[in-house]
Parts: C-alpha cells; structure tokens; sequence
C-alpha cells in the first residue's frame, strides 16, 4: 500500500454467546482489514456475516456479551491530537482470557464493567470527532426532539474549534448546503419528522462530515431508501468523496453501490473476510483470480441478467445454493464449503479440514480459498 | 469477571435449551417457590376436604389453650384450645374455591372484553380504559364492604365483585397485546387464508399469544382473591366462627399477641404471607420468563 | 373459469391522521389493468405510491372506495366479507413483512396444517402427506417443521409463506415484496422458486416490489406506478428497454446508468427543484410534473400542469400503454 493506513485491523474477534445453546455466536471471527487514507473501503456480504459488528468493534459500541475478545484496531487520525498511531483495543488482554481447544475458543473470561470503563476513557474523543459514522434508517439516528440544525450545529461545537453559536450556524447551513439539502436553511429549523428519509439521510450525512472526522463509516447508508432516493444518495456520496477525500469505510450487502464508490474492497462471509483488493478485480465479473463466493455473489445478482438480455421467465437465475453459514456452527474447514461449487478433488479434503488462510494472489489483492494457496508464498495473515 | 462456555459436542445436534433452563436464576427461584406453595394449597385443600387432618379443627382441648407449638399440636392451639394446623389446612376451603370463581370471572370477562376493545378499537376500547380507571378509583376493599352492605356478607358476592372488579385490568392488559399484535401481518395473512375471525381471535390471538398473559394473570388474581378474603375475614365480615379462615384465625389470636401467646396469630399471618407472596412470585416470574423480549 | 381476469379500477380514500389532521389520502386512485392465467404482471414503484393497497383491495382486504375487481367473474368489490372466504380458496398473498407474516408461536407444522385443514376435511395421514409434498415444493427441510419462525433463516420464512399460500390451492398470488427483504443470493432462491411454482402449477401472480432489475426478470408485463396511479404498462421488455413515460425511464435509469443518459442527467440537474403532487389541491394536471426532467426541457408546457387534462393511459403500440402528454421517443 502507498498511503499509509489511517485504520488496520488486525484478527478483530467478536463473539455473542446463545444462553438457550450454550454456544458462541462468532459474528466477527479473524477479521483482518486496513483502509488508506483518502481511500474508500467497501465492505460487501450477505446479511448475518459480521459487517456492522466489525464497524461497531471499531469504536467498540458492540452491544452484546462478551463482544470483542481479541484483536488489535490500529488507528491514526489525520488531524490534532489523533495523528499519533494507536490501538483502539489496547490492554485487551488485560481484561480478555481466551482458552482454546483444537485451535478454536471454547471459553471466554471477561471483565466487562472495567472493559468499559477502559473503552470510555480511550475512545473520548474518537467517537464522533475522529470517527463519525452514519447508520441504516437515518431516521431513528436523528433525535427527534432537536432540530437539524441544532444538531449539526452541537456536532460542529463539540469537535471542531468553533464555539461560537452563531458561526456553527452559518457552518450547519454550509454543510446542509454541500449534501445538496434543498431550501437548508428551511432545513436547519425542522425536526427530522418532517423530513422524508432521503433527507434525513442527508442530514446525518451532513452531521458527520461537520465534525471533520478522519474516518467515516456508513453502515448501509442507501438500505431501505427508494430506488430513486438511493441512486441520488450514492451520487451525493461520490460527489463528496472527491471533493473532500474523506477516508471512508462503506458497509453495503448492495454491491451495487460499493462498485459505484469503493476503491477497495472486502468481501466478507460468516464473520471472516474472504476476499480483499481493488474494486475493479475484486468485482468486475468474470475476471481471475476470484474467490468462488464472490463469484457466485456477483452472479445472482439480477442485472447480471438483465445485461445479458437473459429473463427470468425462460430462465432460472443462478443461485448460491443452501443458506447462509450459522455463525454458530462455523465448520472447521472453509466456511463456504458448504455452498461451494468450485471444490476440486484435490483440495476437498482441505476445504474440509482446514480453514484457508488469506492468501496473496496479486499486489493488494489477497483470496482466503485453498484454490489460491498455491498462487504465491508470501504473508500468511494471522487469523 | 464472567465467564461463557461453550457446551461440548456438535452445535447443530444440541438440543435447545428450554426456555426454563435458559432463564435467570432469580426467576426460576420465583417460579419455584411460587409452584411449591400452589403445589402446597391445592393438597392442602384436597386434604382439608378429604378431612385427613391431624386432628379435629374443631375440637377444644380446654387444658392446653394457646399452648406453643410441640407434641399432639405442632403449631400449637389456640384461645379455645383448637388445633392451629388442622384450622390452617381447614382454611384454605375458605378462600380456594371462591378465589378460583373470582379468578375465572376475571379472565373469561377480561378476556372477552380485551378482545373486543383490542380488536374493534374505538369506542369499545374507550369503555375499558374508562371501566378500569373507574375500578382503579374505588379501593377494592370498600367496593366489597359496599356490596356486603347492600346484600349479605356471602363470600362468593364477595368473590364476585372481586372477579368483575378485576376484569378490566386483564382486558387492558389483553386489548394491549392484540392491539401490538394487530400491526403484525400475521393476523391479516391469517384473514387473507380465509379463517373466520373467530378462529383468529380464539386461536391465534388468545391461545398462541396470550395463554402465558392470562396464566400470569390468573395467578396474580388468585393472590388478590385470598387477601381480600383473609381481610375481610380479619374485619369479621367474611367467614364466621367457628368455621376457620385464615383472616379470623389471625383476628382471634390477635387478642393474645401482646400477652406473649403470638403463635395464634403468627401461624395464620405467616401462611397468609407466603401464600400471596407464592402467587406473586410465580405471576412475576412466568412474566420474566415466558414474555421477556428474547422470548419471542 | 379458464380466462383469469381482475378489472380494477379504483378511487380509494384511506383515511390518514398526517400531523394531527385527518385527511383523505387517494392511495390508489383510478387503476385499470387486467391478469391472464399464468402469468406475471409486475408492479413497480417507490415506497407509498399504493402497491400494496393495491394487492389487498384485489383481495378484498381493504375495501375500495370506489371501482370494480373482477375474479373468475366475481366482483370481489361487491361481495361481502363472509362471501369472499370460499375465493380465497384461489387468491392468495405473500406478505412482505418476512418477520411479522407468520404467527410467531406457532410451529411451521401446525402452520401448514391449518392452511392445509382450512378447505380440505383431511385425516392425520393425508394432511402428513400434503405437508411433506408442500415441503418438497418449495424445497424446504423436513428437520424445520418443528421450528418456531423466530428459529429460521430469512429464505425458510419465505419459503414457509409460499408453501402456506399453496397448501389452501391458490392459482393466482399477490406476491408483495416477496425478495426484498433477502440477500441477492436467496432472492434469486426465491425467484426461481416462483418461475418453478408458476410453470408447474399454472400459478398467476402480481408480483409487486421496488427492485426493478427482480420486477424486469420475473414479469411477463410491467405495470409502473407513481402516486397512485399506473403511468405505463406493457410487455416487461418494453417498459424496461423502451420506457416511454419520463418517470418509468427515470426509476430504470437510477440503476443502470448506461441507459437514457440525457434523461439521468437532467433529473440530477433538475433535483433540488423537485416537488411532489400535493394530494390535497387535486386537479393539478399530470402529477409527476414537479418532478419530470421532460416538462422542465420543454419550457414547463401548460397542458402538462392544466387540471382538465391529467394524461391518462394510451395505446403506445403492441400492447404497450403510457400516461403521458409528451411520451418519450422510441
Ligand atoms: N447484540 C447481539 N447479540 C447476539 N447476536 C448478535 C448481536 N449483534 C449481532 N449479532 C449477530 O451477529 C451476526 C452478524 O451480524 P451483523 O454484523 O449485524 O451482520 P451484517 O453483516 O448483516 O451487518 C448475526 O448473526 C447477528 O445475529
Ligand atoms: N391504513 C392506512 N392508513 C392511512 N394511510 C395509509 C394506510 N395504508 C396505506 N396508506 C397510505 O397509502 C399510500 C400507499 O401505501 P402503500 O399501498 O402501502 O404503498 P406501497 O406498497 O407502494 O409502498 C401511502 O401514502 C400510505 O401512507
Ligand atoms: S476453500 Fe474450497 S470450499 Fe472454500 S471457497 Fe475455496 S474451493 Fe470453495
Ligand atoms: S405529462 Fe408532462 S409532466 Fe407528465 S410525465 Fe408527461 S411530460 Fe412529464
Ligand atoms: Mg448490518
Ligand atoms: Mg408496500
């Protein structure tokens, strides 16, 4: 990588445990990531496989038991007191004991009052100024008893210098103005009932990028708006990456819109990543080498149909046999052994027996798939 | 520090853990001790009615009057020399079945009532909002006193009152839960099939969805029932000497208290307590542990 | 009983408490369109602009204000809630809320037991045998009869409402939604689950969703809505490929920028400028006007914004339908 790392997060484990089973939910299992400064990092995968729990390990606001177990988060910010390189998760050990049998944890010990208080006293701070995030359903992420404005505004006096109420005013209104926010500085006067979601989303768009954070994390920012309302919020959010170049972290199961807008890409499956690289050879069709599940991802999506003028009605679409895996049952080989079609009979046993480690296939470009193992020696990631 | 454990063996061949094992220990404590005492009464009362009781209840030993616990008597006698364990087991028949009556009362127009304001709205649910304030108003003991008043002090008026009285309460609290579970499609699916909306309100709405409300309710009801017995008993408008009921066991032995003899009364007023304080807690604990949100 | 047909035409007034007034809301307001047997009519549209109400007016869930639903020659309009039973032994919907369509305590099996119970009188074995045959349909684990909804994944949900509205018999489905809660790799399970249903049982179905890519695929025809009313309705090639209404051509091009570059443009230009049709001052002319890139490009013609002359749906050739003064050129 030529720009430095501004987030790397290194085998991130975050586990729930099931009362009624007496088993660990491994919904974040040996997760490794990094994001670039200026760079836009996608994260793709289907429902249930650990997205929005990594984002939230990450400004550690899991909530569950026992949450994040083990893993470092390194990060550097780009402005003030963050610049320094430091690991979010520091003294985890401290607090964490893991014990394992046959390579896999079975018992976890945790301190979780003076976990959270460490993470209160480490995160001030981070939380919102050097890490602002968007959420799914921006209307129940806005309060509903400030006004927009008023709560642009607090965000802008809380992480930037400016104190002065009148100038975080005149701040809110740009920044309604620069998320193309029709009529703002009506805007900055209505409660977010008023508002419809493509503008709340808006709003919190605008909230976020006020505190100037040196990263930015939208966790499904398009879901659950309209087709129309969807693209013009993905126009807004690649118009503002090149005109601020904010580092970004793009949480999407809509592979659509992290192709539109990511520079990198993960592709994540049952709490691990499973493939990692370029945009455009991670999910440009039918380019080598890829990981089967991302294949198979890109190809049931309907326009892989439709470009191709195939329909339905004469057809079947390809399909990603059987369900997602059960992060409670994570098998001891590959994870997507199950629902693969690519196993050969020389790696079968493999497949089976031994998860594949993250391989590099290209510069940047690494497949965690024992298709690949062979491809080149270097780094095996932990995890 | 907590720790968690994974079980041994194959996640997907382990059977679930049932709802009970899965609970908080405080509520399987609650649920237990609730059962012990139900379990308690129910034999209590069976045994009361069947007469297999360690003495005659009314029988006076005029030489051991108010004697502490010990051999022949093992909670004592009391003013009149009658045996305190046998008057205690005798006492249940003084509030079992009435308190049972009040208790269907108030379910079966609870329930009518709830499905009605639950599923129609509007001006039917007005009417239960305004009837349970209403009965919220009027403290339950002096709308009994006033019934007693007006007709005649037969405890199952009594019960009567208490089983209408406590029908609103289970109606707002059914007219609730449907009217939660009406924004769900499940109940509109179940019309689109074509079930007659008897079904989907017999089966679907009450019996999938509030059989565990109306049991937590019964048992909540049940305690209310044998206070206000146990009261009104106490006051000497419930049941008459020499019939025993724990309210006038405690009432009789009240006289003695200050003079050292406290067993009398304490008996009585301990049974009293542990028996509503068991109804409570199982009312409470079912709560935690059938209608606590991982529940569903 | 062979030709399958549901005329529709509707002025339904649903009563909406919108900040604390209480005003009428024209849901769905003047609707035509017709549904052969086997095949698929797709409805399209953003979220609120009457999809749904549509599917439950067809199933006589929700009553029209005004206009007819014809069903194998029976006015489901008119007939009163306890006649309409026995039709539901034919018309079916798939619910959209995945989490909420079945009754969350009871067991897959007693679910499908008295769907199956409901209009055939059959004994224990009998309904075990239709229950495994339904099983087998919509290609779903014996292991998950016993389970609880809250205990299956979003695809076995699904699969669990499709195998329940095919144990009653129906032949034609309103299918709301019905992938768009799942991830793309069980939606297309799902998809194909319908295409297989529909050519082995004959099924016909409304198949409503937001996703136009999915609506593209499974439709034989598309209707396209905007605030209540269809704008145009046609062969899904057509209205995919050869949109005619500015609005349809702009739900397409939101997805696939490839297509209609001009018209994506000018409504990224003209976006901060769009409005919506006030329910409240009816009669405004065509009501996507605050929004069409088309009537801006023409310099705000009068006769698209004149109240006497809302466009209303005419022949665009080969079945092909278009509400519109100014339809797009081919
Ligand atoms: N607080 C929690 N308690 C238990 N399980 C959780 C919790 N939060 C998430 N999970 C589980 O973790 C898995 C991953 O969830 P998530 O990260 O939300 O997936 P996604 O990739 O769709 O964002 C899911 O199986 C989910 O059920
Ligand atoms: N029960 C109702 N009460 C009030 N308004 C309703 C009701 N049902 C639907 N509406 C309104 O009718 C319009 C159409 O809704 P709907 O048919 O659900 O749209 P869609 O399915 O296309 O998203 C929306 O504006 C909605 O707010
Ligand atoms: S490791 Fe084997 S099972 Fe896993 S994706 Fe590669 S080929 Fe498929
Ligand atoms: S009638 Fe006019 S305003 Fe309406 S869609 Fe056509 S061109 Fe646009
Ligand atoms: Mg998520
Ligand atoms: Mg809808």
């Amino acid at each position: 990588m030529t720009r430095p790392a501004v987030l790397e997060i290194r085998d991130l484990r975050t586990y729930f445990y099931s009362r009624a089973k007496e088993a660990f939910i491994r919904s974040v299992d040996g997760v490794s990531l990094a994001v670039a400064a200026g760079e836009t990092l996608g994260v793709v995968g289907e429902s249930g496989s650990g997205k929005s729990v990594t984002a939230l390990s990450i400004l550690s606001l899991v909530g569950g038991s026992p949450g994040v177990i083990t893993g470092t988060i390194e990060f550097a910010g780009a402005t003030g007191a963050g610049t320094a390189r430091r690991n979010l998760l520091e003294d985890l050990g401290r607090y964490v004991r893991v014990s394992e049998r046959d390579g896999r944890i079975v018992a976890v010990t945790k301190d979780e009052p003076g976990w959270r208080a460490r993470v209160e006293r480490a995160l001030t701070g981070v939380r919102g100024k050097e890490i602002a995030m968007i959420f799914q359903n921006p209307k129940s992420s806005l309060n509903p008893f400030l006004t927009v404005g008023q709560q642009i505004s607090e965000a802008i006096r809380l992480h930037t210098p400016v104190t002065d109420a009148g100038e975080a005013k005149q701040r809110a209104i740009d920044w309604l103005e620069r998320v193309r926010m029709d009529s703002p500085r009506l805007r900055f006067d209505q409660y977010p009932d008023g508002l419809s979601g493509g503008m709340c989303q808006r709003a919190m768009i605008a909230m976020a990028l006020a505190s100037e954070p040196s990263l930015l994390i939208a966790d499904e920012p398009t879901t659950g708006l309209d087709a129309t309302i969807q693209s013009r919020v993905v126009a807004l959010l690649a118009e503002l990456k090149s005109e601020f170049g904010v580092t970004t972290l793009l949480i999407s199961h809509d592979v659509r819109v992290v192709s539109r807008l990511a520079d990198t890409v993960a592709v994540m499956y049952g709490g691990t990543v499973m493939e990692h690289g370029p945009a455009r050879d991670v999910l440009a069709p039918g380019s080598e080498p890829k990981h089967p599940y991302t294949a198979a991802l890109l190809a049931s999506l309907p326009s892989a149909q439709t470009n191709g003028g195939r329909r339905t009605v004469d057809g079947r679409l390809p399909v990603i046999r059987g369900e997602v895996v059960d992060t409670m049952d994570v098998p001891r080989g590959c994870r997507f052994y199950a629902r693969c079609d690519r196993v050969t009979e020389a790696i079968r046993a493999r497949c089976l027996g031994q998860e594949p480690a993250l391989a590099t296939v290209a510069a940047g470009h690494r497949i965690r798939c024992h298709l690949y193992a062979g491809e080149t020696c270097a780094e095996t990631r932990p995890g | 520090m907590r720790r968690y454990r994974e079980a041994a063996g194959e996640v997907a061949e382990r059977p679930e853990r049932s709802r009970w094992r899965a609970a908080a220990l405080g509520d399987r404590a609650a649920v237990g001790y609730g059962l012990l005492v139900v379990g308690l009464v129910v034999i209590s009362y069976v045994v009361g009615a069947a007469g297999w009781l360690p003495d005659d209840p009314s029988r006076m030993d005029m030489a051991r009057l108010n004697a502490p616990p010990g051999a022949g008597h093992a909670l004592g006698t009391d003013f009149l020399g009658r045996d305190i364990l046998s008057r205690l087991i005798v006492g249940i028949q003084a509030y079992f079945l009435p308190g049972l009556l009040a208790v269907a009362i108030s379910l079966a127009l609870g329930a009518a009532l709830g499905v009605t304001a639950g599923y129609r709205g509007g001006r039917a649910e007005a009417l239960v909002t305004y009837l349970s304030n209403l009965v919220d108003a009027v403290p339950r003991l002096v709308l009994v006193l006033l019934v007693i008043a007006a007709f005649r002090a037969d405890i199952y008026y009594v019960m009567l009152v208490v089983g209408i009285t406590g029908a609103p309460a289970v109606a707002s609290i059914i007219a609730g839960k449907i009217q939660f579970l009406r924004q769900k499609s499940f109940i509109e699916a179940a019309h689109v099939l074509g079930l007659p909306t008897r079904v989907i309100v017999l089966k679907h709405i009450l019996w999938y969805n509030c059989a565990p409300l109306l049991i937590i309710q019964a048992t909540l009801g049940m305690g209310e029932a044998i206070l206000v017995e146990t009261s009104l008993s106490y006051l000497g408008f419930g049941v008459q000497e020499p019939t025993p009921s724990w309210g006038n066991m405690v009432q009789a032995g009240a006289n003695y208290f200050f003079h050292g003899k406290f067993w009398p009364s304490t008996a009585p007023a301990l049974a009293i307590l542990f028996t509503i304080l068991g109804f409570h807690l199982l009312g409470d604990g079912l709560n935690n542990i059938l209608e606590s949100k991982s529940a569903s | 009983m062979s030709d399958l047909r549901k005329q529709y035409q509707a002025r339904a007034g649903i009563l909406a408490a919108l900040h604390g007034r209480t005003r009428s809301v024209p849901a769905v307001d003047g609707v035509s369109f017709a549904l052969a047997e086997h095949e698929t009519l797709g409805l399209v549209g953003e979220s609120g602009c009457g999809k749904t109400t549509i599917g439950r007016i067809i199933l006589g869930v929700t009553r029209a204000s005004s206009g007819r639903v014809v069903f194998d020659g029976h006015d489901i309009t008119a007939l009163p809630t306890r006649a309409l039973r026995p039709l539901r032994k034919h018309m079916q919907m798939i619910f959209q809320d995945l989490d909420a369509a079945l009754n969350p305590k009871m067991r897959v099996r007693d679910i499908l037991r008295e769907a199956i119970r409901l209009h055939h009188r059959l004994d224990d074995a009998e309904v075990a045998r239709r229950t495994s045959e339904l099983l087998d349909q919509v290609n779903l684990k014996a292991g998950k009869l016993a389970s609880f909804p809250h205990e299956l994944s979003g695809g076995e949900k699904r699969r669990v409402g499709i195998a329940r509205v095919l144990a009653v018999g129906a032949r034609f489905i309103v299918a709301d939604e019905p992938t768009s809660a799942l991830d793309v790799s069980i939606q297309a399970q799902i998809v194909n689950l319908l295409h297989d249903l529909q050519t082995r049982l004959g099924l016909s179905y409304l198949f409503i969703s937001h996703d136009l890519e999915v609506v593209e695929l499974v439709s034989h025809r598309v209707a396209v809505m905007y605030l209540g009313r269809i704008v145009e309705i046609g062969p899904a090639e057509r209205v995919a490929r050869a949109a005619r209404h500015p609005y349809t051509s702009i739900l397409w091009s939101s997805l696939v920028e490839k297509r209609s570059q001009e018209v994506a443009r000018a409504h990224a230009n003209g976006g901060a400028a769009w409005g919506v049709f006030d329910f409240e001052r009816p009669g405004q002319g065509c009501r996507f006007a605050p929004r069409c890139p088309v009537y801006e490009a023409a310099g705000r013609p009068a006769v698209c914004t004149d109240p006497a002359s809302e466009p209303t749906l005419s022949d665009a050739g080969a079945g092909h339908l278009v509400a519109c003064h100014f339809p797009l050129a081919r």
